[in-house]
């Protein structure tokens, strides 16, 4: 459980980091990103950069992480309302999946 | 990033993920709000799995890519596409996939560039004929005069959202700005003649309550290899709002229509 725990923390942190390449980091954002964090409202993001934000992750984590695979699965509302959390806890769910 | 037709283009290319006929699509999102997205989103991964090569690419004065003042002609549109390809080294046919003004890019090209063209799929959209030119130059003059009036951005945040808000102060900032309003249905249009004379089999989706509602069910007879599918009740949103039926049929018609064989 602790594992399981520490590594979600530790994939939030490397998703943050990833994401304050795009977004400058959180100084200059002036808020700390948290798992609610959406990437539309919150960060004023466009669905463009969440393509570009998808080829990060696939370049960090390999194949098994495919952020538009996960997201062509949702509604557009929940793309809209998407947030740092839901992309963190997908990433976790695919490396636990994969070392399985 | 690529240099094409004198612009800088952006662009996103997937590989197959998963097996079936390595067929190459091509996606063309619509014009305003829109960029890659709204398909890299949706429809890209789904159709690499199935084995499909995808390219989504921002439209010239869209998403990432350049945004010059004038040069949006529709032929223009075709003729970046075209340069795409050829900077891309792709030189097999491909099946055009277009939402809305993507989907009459797509007629255009087909037109233009025949023997590139495996099929097409129009979402939400029709040939560039004189009809649509008229309907696009009055939708258009519409957007222009409406977001000119700061009122109306506080009437679309409470009428749908903060998000949509966002979405129309952008296209106002940047695509209408541009001479795209003026610009875009000048130059060739396509007759009936031209129509009939397109060779690739046509898939068209469109919402009963869109805006092909007024006789695309005319110009899709004249098509000699189409199928029309009529989502009843729906509006222009096709995509967006029928993402899942909208998958369904564009694979199987890709699998269906497959060209090459692997």
């Amino acid at each position: 459980m602790t594992d399981q725990v520490s590594v979600r923390d530790a994939v939030f942190a490397e998703v943050v980091a990833l994401l304050t390449q795009v977004t400058g980091d959180e100084e200059l954002l002036g808020f700390t990103i948290t798992p609610a964090t959406t990437f539309h409202e919150d960060l004023q993001l466009e669905s463009v950069d969440l393509v570009g934000f998808a080829g990060d992750l696939g370049e960090h984590y390999g194949d098994r992480v495919n952020l538009a695979e996960y997201l062509s699965e949702l509604d557009l509302d929940d793309v809209i309302a998407l947030t740092v959390g839901q992309i963190a806890d997908y990433v976790a769910g695919r490396i636990a999946g994969v070392r399985s | 990033m690529v240099q094409a037709n004198g612009i800088r283009m952006h662009y996103q290319r997937i590989a197959p993920t998963g097996p079936g006929p390595d067929e190459t699509m091509v996606f063309i999102h619509g014009m305003g709000t829109d960029s890659l997205a709204s398909f890299h989103l949706t429809l890209a991964a789904p159709a690499a799995a199935v084995g499909a090569s995808v390219l989504t690419y921002d439209l010239r004065g869209h998403g990432r890519s350049e945004r010059p003042d004038t040069g949006y002609t529709l032929d223009i549109f075709v003729e970046d596409l075209a340069a795409l390809l050829a900077e891309l080294s792709i030189t097999r046919p491909v099946h055009l996939v277009g939402n809305s003004f993507g989907g009459t890019i797509a007629f255009a090209f087909a037109q233009r560039f025949p023997d590139q063209v495996a099929t097409i799929t129009a979402i939400e959209a029709e040939p560039p004929t004189e009809h649509w030119a008229g309907k696009m130059d009055d939708i258009l003059a519409r957007a222009v005069e409406f977001l000119a009036d700061e009122a109306n951005y506080i009437w679309i945040r409470e009428h749908f959202s903060a998000h949509q808000e966002r979405l129309s102060r952008m296209a106002a900032q940047r695509v209408l700005s541009t001479s795209v309003p003026q610009e875009v249905t000048t130059g060739r249009l396509m007759t009936e003649q031209d129509i009939a004379e397109l060779r690739c089999p046509v898939l068209i989706l469109l919402g009963s309550e869109g805006y092909q509602a007024d006789g695309l069910e005319h110009l899709s007879a004249l098509l000699p290899d189409a199928e029309l599918v009529v989502f009843e009740g729906q509006g222009h949103s096709v995509l967006v709002e029928q993402h899942r039926k909208v998958r369904a049929l564009l694979l199987d018609w890709v699998a269906k229509h497959a060209v090459a064989v692997r």
